[in-house]
């Protein structure tokens, strides 16, 4: 099959896919529920949030939900664009690291022989095995022992190094056969040109899965601004989304964390559509077999 | 005798192949190998593995937490003695939840495969049932997916469960078809956890060269055939990949009810403390562990055919090798015997 550009897809409808459909289908309609719930959710005025039994789909959508989120957030002291700024550094911020760091170590743990490689790669599954919770209060005394506390440090480094991503990232290396790898060092390849000229563009639906991963992570990460900061100003989105819900009495705040989660969902599917594209050109242009 | 030698040259170059120091570009490349992991273990070590071990002793002792600090008593392994005491919930939790793991984590992957191999054809607007497939996994992460479960969205109204599950209890034990009427009940949640998997048997599917199919199907090999010869192999290595993530993703994921026990006990006092959430914690992932490791032992990539007749044909030199050994033993003691009898 020759590379036709952007599109995936066959241009025109065929009678043979009908069975295809008739299987996709459906299951698209599960799919979608969780996303419908979220944006229906938002729009649901009060007497229809509180419904018993609760209703799926909105019958009388209304702003009220977003404008006194608004309202909320005019009354507190930071404002809000402090928190969507901090968000943004800190998810850039971690996103960057935590895939280069990555791709490194999947690169010198599958490739590349030396003493201690099996050693790390099981440290990094037993890691991969631990709850969260547990290493939470330990973590606390690593972050308050560096002096951390209260920069953005402490958001950012926590999720560096995230075991989930290098299992992944470190499988689809494993993928890359030696045989390209030997025929760059015949070529008189360093390692460094190895990485960038080889790996990197071979693992790119890896890295873009990796990193939707780590953006998911650390874009609804509450943990690190409830534990490790205590300045007002440095904390982030989702923990600002969060109280700000929880803040005002119950039955408002329901209303306005259904506006919230639904703001916090938006940069979420942009970033996946965006991920996403690069993943399935990527998949289209890879040269090895 | 021929043998022998053949053995025993072998042994001699196996020395000689341990004496050979590594050489320059050995060298280099295992320079390089820590350089590039380096920042990857920096970052593990301060925030991933001191914790951990912090944990463990944390799990051996009783916390005691003063505004001065925290102060620890030794206890040993009475923490977890104590789990069973205090918390006989935990334990029946943990069982259920080894049986869920268990059952659904090859439903989660099977699925995720099938609609992966459908979304792999050619369809119509394929990108955008990929993009749809995918996004409940961006949704599902905290509140939003409780809510939904307290909206009764995540079982399907048409499949009536009570009903699978008494025809279940007719062929099966009943607890075992009691989990399988829930898998059926949850079916929906387990759809939504399984994009990322869908995502990365999709990957492995695009790189399999479609040449090989060409070659099948002249051969006349059907898509059955082709599925199981074929496909099924190249992929086998992003099959344990998606047994390994979805395991973890279940388990550590904050719906999960015996995280949120662990929480509890951390803050609950002094009868529990954090020292006997570690040891809650240490528990679990030991079990989860032995999981992911009977899962992965059943998987692993087995050996091709002809390694394993070189591996066989070793056996048998080596059995051989053995034998031959024996009986010149037993001619050296013979002819030893002979010796002394004609001396004396």
């Amino acid at each position: 099959m020759a590379y036709k550009g952007n599109r995936i897809g066959p241009e025109k409808f065929e009678k043979g896919q009908i069975k295809m459909m008739v299987a996709v289908l459906p299951l698209v309609l599960f799919m979608l529920l969780p996303i419908i719930f979220i944006i229906c959710h938002a729009f649901k005025p009060m007497d229809e949030l509180f419904a018993c039994p609760p209703e799926f789909f909105v019958h009388r959508p209304t702003m009220d939900n977003f404008t006194s989120l608004m309202k909320a957030s005019r009354t507190s002291n930071i404002p809000i664009s402090r928190y969507v700024f901090n968000s943004l550094v800190i998810t850039i911020a971690t996103v960057i690291m935590s895939v280069v760091f990555s791709t490194m170590a999947a690169f010198s743990l599958s490739k590349l022989k030396y003493k201690g490689r099996d050693m790390l790669m099981q440290v990094n599954q037993i890691a991969l095995m631990f709850v969260p919770v547990a290493v939470m209060i330990p973590r606390y005394m690593v972050v308050t022992y560096l002096h951390l506390t209260d920069t953005y440090w402490a958001h950012i480094l926590p999720i560096v190094a995230y075991p989930v991503a290098l299992f992944l990232i470190k499988q689809f290396v494993d993928t890359v056969p030696n045989a390209l790898i030997e025929a760059a060092y015949m070529d008189g390849a360093t390692e460094m040109k190895i990485y960038t000229h080889v790996i990197l563009p071979l693992i790119k639906p890896a890295i873009a899965t990796g990193g939707i991963m780590i953006f998911q992570q650390i874009w609804v990460n509450m943990e690190t601004s409830n534990y490790y900061v205590n300045d007002e100003s440095l904390k982030n989105l989702a923990f600002y989304m969060n109280t700000i819900a929880n803040l005002n009495n119950t039955v408002a705040g329901q209303g306005m964390a259904a506006a919230a989660s639904l703001i916090m969902f938006v940069p979420q599917l942009i970033v996946f559509i965006v991920l996403q594209n690069s993943v399935m050109n990527t998949m289209a242009t890879s040269g090895i077999k | 005798m021929a043998e022998k030698e053949v053995v025993e040259t072998k042994k001699q170059k196996k020395e000689k192949m341990k004496k050979i120091k590594p050489g320059r570009l050995a060298k280099r490349e295992a320079r390089m190998g820590y350089v590039f992991v380096l920042p990857w273990i920096i970052g593990a070590l301060a925030f991933l593995i001191v914790p951990l071990c912090q944990s463990f002793y944390y799990s051996l002792n009783r916390v005691v937490l003063n505004p001065t600090g925290m102060k620890f008593v030794f206890r040993g392994f009475d923490n977890y003695a104590q789990i069973s005491v205090q918390d006989p919930t935990f334990l029946t939790d943990l069982a259920n939840y080894v049986v869920t793991t268990v059952i659904s984590a090859p439903v989660i992957v099977v699925f995720a495969l099938i609609i992966a191999m459908l979304l792999n054809g050619k369809i119509k607007c394929r990108g955008l049932f990929r993009l749809i497939y995918f996004l409940p996994v961006i949704v599902v992460s905290g509140p939003v997916m409780s809510m939904l479960t307290g909206q009764g969205a995540t079982s399907i109204s048409s499949v009536d469960a009570s009903t699978i599950q008494r025809f279940l209890e007719g062929v099966l034990p009943t607890n075992i078809a009691e989990t399988i009427a829930n898998l059926f009940g949850n079916m929906t949640q387990t759809l939504w956890y399984s994009g990322v998997q869908i995502l990365i048997f999709l990957s492995a599917l695009q790189k399999i060269n479609p040449s090989l199919y060409e070659a099948a199907k002249i051969d006349g090999g059907s898509s059955w055939e082709c599925f199981w010869k074929i496909t099924l192999p190249t992929i086998k290595p992003m099959i344990l990949l998606n047994v390994v993530y979805s395991i973890v993703y279940m388990s550590n994921n904050g719906n999960n009810n015996i995280i949120s026990s662990i929480q509890t006990a951390m803050f609950a006092g002094t009868t529990k403390g954090y020292g006997y959430a570690s040891a809650m914690a240490w528990l679990y992932s030991v079990i989860e562990t032995v999981i992911v490791a009977v899962f992965a032992l059943i998987l692993m990539t087995r050996k091709d055919i002809y390694q394993k007749q070189v591996k066989k044909a070793k056996k048998e030199a080596k059995k051989q090798a053995k034998v031959l050994k024996k009986v010149q033993r037993r001619e050296m003691k013979h002819e030893a015997k002979i010796a002394k009898a004609t001396k004396a």
